[in-house]
């Protein structure tokens, strides 16, 4: 399958520290690819470069073919890469349909307001579109955010750890979601910690720690890595005793 | 969003209403006070673009309403335009040099920008006082004049007179009214809302904030600029006063005051600002102290200014018809 993004040999120096260091990614259409690793291990980094927030030092990003590290942020969204972010980012004075109309408005779509209503219901939001954003319980201010993102009609959706502080109800209700979006031919970038959800929905995983990729591959394949045991999972230890 | 369509009848009554002043204000003096709210609601409402709308405190505003002024002035005295080319050449000169700072201020935010702002104007002032050749500096350029106005069918009409006048400002308040109501109405004025309510999720969703701002700022600027103009041909003396801090004070007064990022806010502040300090005169040494008592206590108690939710209160919601709101 052809990738719809890559990331090819991406550096990130923040003065002495080397946030992203020959990191490399791929992901296609209708493909589920999960970043995961320690807080401060560049995930977040990884997608502001990605973004046109952060400039990488060296590397390039290619998006349907076009190297985009040196676009400006609004150009990227414009041409089809969408993110989310790990703090709650929402228009909190405006309704939710005012809000999330931004990236149809900024599309030039004639018909803003229904794109942001076919948004809102596709995250199961309509019946509250005229609340104010900020009036949302923050579980579902998520998901306004994953409407926000949708309404600007994106290929590759970067969802910043969409699942964080949920229960276990709204959890399973972000990974059906992510699921029907995977179905409709987005490709999808997640970053979360929440390690049911991204065993459950993920193609791929990749794992970064301190920066660099340690580890790619299928979610068992990682899981059992023991890099990524070490580094981020955790080794589970047993009770000699009990045995 | 924003600024819905009023309702037809209150819509009728305001305009009839506007349309009578010189008819049953006999009295010189307020007419001047009308006169003078009218500039103001151009300047305001230019202002409030940049305030209400997208949310940077810009300080420049009152450099480019001195600016337009000047560029009228220059032009009168200098090539013997009259004030009906003189005005639209304000509004494209301040719209240009709006764009010239703008390009450099704009990638700023916070008290940078406002630093720059204030810089730019108290670069302005410089140059009109000490480019004497030119702008014959704290003499001014006095002895300006209102033209006739040339009517098809009619020829040319007298509005030198503060009765006629008073016709030409107040159309000229009503176009202004009329741009930025189908402005801020417009994508772009939802992208003004969207910029100031989150500039960096508007950018992530391909909104540029950049772009946003400069629309928002060029036309303000325009605006102060033709209102300017007016302002110099009607009081018929231009100097580097115009320039003062004074004049941005009021400025924002009638813009945060009225309510900013509405339309009727800070159009019906100018208008109220420019009459309250006039109208406390009666109070004579005390006129400023209560002045500037309400300024405090309005800062401080009504966020959302003292026009706008005064308005909101006494207008049954009915009437309104979705009225002006994403304050």
């Amino acid at each position: 399958m052809t990738a719809l993004l890559e990331i090819k040999g991406v550096m990130v120096h923040f003065g002495g520290l080397t946030a992203l260091k020959d990191v490399n990614l791929a992901v296609s259409a209708g493909e589920v690819l999960s970043v995961i690793g320690p807080n401060g291990a560049g995930k977040t980094t990884l997608f502001n470069v990605i973004t046109g927030r952060v400039r990488p030092s060296l590397g390039s990003v290619v998006f349907r073919g076009q190297a985009i590290q040196r676009e400006a942020a609004f150009r990227i969204a414009r041409m089809g890469i969408v993110r989310t972010f790990q703090k709650t980012e929402v228009f909190g004075a405006l309704s939710l349909v005012e809000g999330v109309l931004a990236g149809a408005l900024a599309r030039g779509d004639p018909d803003p307001e229904t794109r942001a209503r076919e948004a809102l219901e596709s995250v199961g939001l309509q019946e509250k579109a005229h609340l104010r954003a900020d009036q949302l319980p923050y579980g579902d201010q998520r998901l306004l955010e994953i409407a926000q993102a949708l309404a600007a009609m994106p290929q590759v959706l970067l969802l910043d750890e969409p699942a964080s502080g949920m229960n276990h109800q709204e959890s399973a209700h972000i990974v059906r979601l992510i699921g029907q979006l995977r179905t409709k031919g987005f490709a999808i970038v997640l970053v979360e910690h929440n390690m049911h959800v991204v065993m459950t929905i993920s193609d791929r995983v990749m794992v970064l720690n301190y920066g660099e990729t340690i580890a790619e591959g299928r979610p068992a394949e990682v899981r059992a890595d023991p890099r990524v045991i070490e580094a981020y999972l955790g080794v589970q230890k047993t009770d000699a005793r009990a045995g | 969003m924003p600024d819905s369509k009023p309702h037809p009848i209150i819509l009728g009554a305001v305009l009839a209403g506007l349309l009578i002043i010189p008819l049953v204000v006999r009295d010189e003096y307020y007419l001047h006070l009308f006169i003078v709210s009218a500039i103001f609601v151009v300047v305001a409402l230019g202002l409030n673009l940049i305030v209400g709308y997208v949310g940077q405190l810009s300080l420049a505003h009152a450099a480019f309403f001195a600016l337009g002024a000047y560029v009228s002035a220059l032009l009168f005295f200098n090539l013997k335009w009259s004030m009906w080319i003189g005005m639209p050449a304000a509004a494209i000169v301040t719209a240009a040099v709006a764009f010239a700072l703008g390009w450099v201020i704009l990638r700023v935010r916070g008290h940078r920008f406002v630093i720059i702002t204030v810089a730019f104007a108290e670069i302005m002032r410089l140059v009109a006082t000490n480019w004497v050749d030119l702008t014959r500096g704290f003499m001014g350029l006095p002895g300006l004049q209102i033209p006739a106005l040339y009517v098809p069918g009619i020829g040319a009409v007298d509005v030198s007179s503060k009765e006629r006048f008073y016709y030409v400002v107040l159309a000229a308040a009503l176009l202004s009214f009329y741009i930025c109501y189908r402005l801020v109405r417009s994508s772009v004025g939802r992208a003004f809302v969207l910029v100031r309510e989150n500039e960096v999720l508007a950018e992530s969703l391909g909104i540029s904030a950049f772009r946003t701002c400069m629309i928002a700022f060029v036309v303000g600027a325009a605006l102060a600029g033709t209102a300017g103009a007016l302002y110099g041909h009607y009081i018929g003396f231009v100097s580097p006063d115009l320039f003062n801090f004074s004049y941005i004070t009021i400025m924002l007064i009638m813009v945060i005051l009225g309510g900013k990022g509405t339309l009727i806010g800070p159009a019906l502040g100018a208008v109220v600002f420019t009459f309250l300090p006039e109208l406390l005169r009666e109070a004579s040494y005390y006129r400023m102290v209560i002045f500037a008592s309400i300024l405090v206590i309005a800062t401080l108690f009504m966020p959302r200014g003292i026009i706008f939710p005064l308005v909101e209160h006494l207008v049954p919601r009915r009437w309104r018809k979705g009225h002006d709101r994403a304050a």
